[in-house]
């Protein structure tokens, strides 16, 4: 049997050299003048180490209906924002910065998509009036309301708002909600796998595939794995990455042309 | 599930489940029941939802098998105290240098893990209203 032990060592020294490099890469991100050109390069790879991360916490919110690609998506959104935003002077790890912001988008992804499962009438009509009351008073109190005051807003019994809240999160099932077997130590998953598999799920060549990918130059890896993995379109792309759209439709061409033809040659 | 009311203004819930995924959702439910007493709001129990979730699956990741998931809700409010507690296979505290363990101290504030002698292990989540007060 494998000592678990001993591989928590490895990964986690794993870990801490890549957050090491992380904070080097913060570190010359801020000192950087705004107009710098290589702050997009350093702003991608920046992004692309954390994209475990981004894809950790749209797990937390999978079987709610929506896609897991459009989870991590807005997920990654959450973390561009964050990587834009971040301040080294806070003394806060990235990660703990991160976090909240890239769940916030999520959570607000979902309230912004109502739903896409199957729900009782009536608490689709309960989850309607919450989601106008949640926003009215969000605006008036300038924070996310407490259940008492959804209910006192509704006229209806807190136990009711809780159903109407649960219901919005659309458990589907319960037994589409338990969690994969052996994934329960999510971040072992993580590791292993990398961010990549996500976007090439159900791609034949995937096993040999992973080895060319990470052949790739940073940019190039990035608007392939936005474009498959983060299911962005070629102009969200291009208004991420601050080119043209024309220019994100030819180096993505050219990673797909380049990755097959190296495909063919391994096999 | 038992209720205990506490000496000074504080209740106590316990919940024994079986130590396995297919029950989390009643966990989550009961941890958005009691961060609705406490007044929380609907942010913060979202956040404390997953934090829950979050640290049984770290629990889960080694249980023992065919056992039992204890968790324990100490509610003082403005503080929900959450501790889950299970008996595991290697009795190692979570590594602290992991994203489930950012996950759980972005969303829950304050966490900690502690292995007792016999290999349970305890992680205990505490979330402090914030928004309504």
């Amino acid at each position: 049997m494998v000592d678990p032990t001993a591989n928590d060592v490895v990964r986690d020294a794993g870990r801490e050299a890549e957050r090491d490099r992380a904070r080097g890469m913060l570190a010359e991100l801020a000192a950087l003048a705004p107009e710098d050109p290589r702050r997009g390069p350093l702003r991608d790879a920046l992004v692309e180490v954390h994209l475990p991360l981004v894809e950790h916490l749209a797990r937390r919110f999978r079987n709610r209906g929506e896609p897991l690609d459009d989870l991590v998506q807005v997920a990654t959104i959450g973390l561009i924002k964050s990587v834009d935003r971040f301040d080294l002077e806070r003394g806060v790890e990235f990660s703990t910065y991160a976090t909240p912001t890239i769940v916030g988008e999520i959570k607000r992804h979902f309230r912004d998509r109502g739903w896409a499962v199957r729900v009782p009438r009536r608490l689709q009509e309960l989850r309607l009036h919450l989601s106008t009351a949640t926003a009215e008073l969000s605006q008036q109190l300038g924070r996310a309301p407490t259940v008492h005051e959804l209910a006192e807003r509704l006229g209806r019994s807190e136990e009711e708002i809780l159903e109407g809240l649960e219901s919005a999160n659309a458990y589907s099932t319960l037994s589409l909600d338990v969690p994969d077997q052996g994934e329960g130590d999510s971040p072992a998953v993580v590791d292993s796998l990398g961010s990549e598999d996500e976007a090439l799920a159900g791609v034949e060549y995937r096993e040999s595939l992973k080895p060319l990918l990470e052949r790739l130059p940073p940019r190039e890896k990035r608007i392939l794995l936005l474009r498959f993995f983060g299911g962005m379109t070629q102009s969200q792309i291009a208004t991420e990455l601050g080119i043209s759209q024309m220019h994100v439709s030819r180096l993505l061409a050219r990673t797909l042309t380049k990755l097959r033809a190296d495909l063919l040659v391994e096999e | 599930m038992s209720l205990t009311k506490g000496a000074v203004g504080e209740d106590f819930v316990e919940v024994r489940l079986p130590a396995d995924g297919a029950y989390l959702s009643v966990l989550r439910t009961a941890t958005a029941g009691l961060a609705a007493r406490l007044d929380f709001t609907i942010d913060e129990i979202e956040d404390l939802r997953i934090a829950v979730d979050e640290a049984c699956a770290m629990l889960l990741a080694q249980v023992v098998a065919d056992t039992e998931l204890h968790c324990r809700f100490t509610l003082a409010a403005p503080t929900l105290t959450v501790e889950v507690t299970a008996p595991t296979r290697y009795g190692k505290v979570p590594a602290r240098d992991t994203f489930a363990w950012t996950v759980l101290t972005a969303l829950a504030g304050e966490v900690t893990a502690t292995v007792d002698s016999d290999q349970h292990l305890t992680i205990t989540l505490r979330k402090t209203a914030e928004g309504a007060a």
